[in-house]
């Protein structure tokens, strides 16, 4: 299993200008083009799961994630917002790079928890926050991931 | 989207994310890497299902509890006109109407709530 194959280039936005977690939430879920209702529902669960605690996981990433419904695949996306949000991150740092997972309640190939585990373990490599800074177009992106063999 | 039809899909979802915190590996990766506090962190998603539950008709929450306790998924998909609780086809109009998830349908064979995902 390769991270880049879950990825679509439409799905990956660079240039985050959003000014409060909540729209950037809402922008990366909008890149699954859902139907307003199935986004409403989704935006409402991942807020959920943050009210649980940030997914913030330090060094400017987060990773928002949850199952649901709404979508009959699983999903992934990412931004970056060059800027920085305060996304109550566990180091309290600004988020830069987000990576957006979302799945349904059941896959038939169950991939959710090891597309989650391969993010987080690509996020912890020291030199990713600087790569995923210098990526100029999303097929940098997807090059980066292949590069770095998640 | 149906009202009831939207809070049964959250509560469902809820409930599928306080099952997942009970077992071992999501429990582990959500307070390991996300410094989840698990206790509390359950008792929060109960207290919402909770209150979502109140938003429910009576029957429609007989319905929800029977399923759900009896630890089958309550709101299942549609796809390709099949009921994917018990796999058996639903009828034909159902999916043909403008906006099946407009109506509350319920499975004729296993009772499970329908959803047509988009």
């Amino acid at each position: 299993m390769q991270l880049r194959d879950f990825f679509s280039t439409d799905a990956i936005a660079l240039d985050l200008t959003t000014e409060t977690k909540d729209e950037t939430l809402r922008t990366l879920v909008g890149l699954f083009h859902l139907d307003e209702k199935s986004e409403g529902i989704l935006f409402k669960m991942l807020k959920r799961r943050e009210n649980l605690g940030s997914t913030g996981i330090g060094r400017g990433i987060a990773i928002p994630h949850c199952r649901s419904l709404v979508v009959n695949r699983l999903r992934v996306a990412f931004g970056r917002h060059t800027p920085g949000l305060d996304f109550k991150a566990i180091d309290e740092k600004p988020v830069h790079y987000i990576f957006l997972i979302v799945a349904p309640p059941l896959e038939v190939s169950n991939q959710y928890l090891p597309v989650l585990g391969k993010i987080a373990q690509f996020s912890k490599e020291p030199d990713v926050p600087e790569q995923l800074a210098a990526v100029t177009k999303p097929e940098e992106f997807l090059q980066l991931l292949e590069m770095k063999g998640v | 989207m149906h009202e009831e039809l939207e809070t049964l899909l959250e509560m469902q979802d809820l409930h599928m994310q306080l099952r997942a915190l009970e077992e071992g590996e999501v429990r582990d990766l959500e307070s390991g890497l996300f410094d989840m506090g698990i206790e509390e962190a359950l008792e929060t998603l109960d207290q919402k299902i909770l209150e979502l539950q109140g938003r429910l008709e009576p029957r429609v929450q007989d319905r929800y509890r029977r399923l759900i306790s009896a630890g089958n998924r309550a709101v299942v998909p549609v796809l390709g006109g099949v009921c994917y609780g018990c796999f058996v086809a639903v009828p034909t109009s159902w999916a043909a109407e403008a906006d099946p998830n407009d109506k509350l349908n319920v499975c004729q064979n296993c009772g499970r709530f329908h959803y047509y995902p988009t």
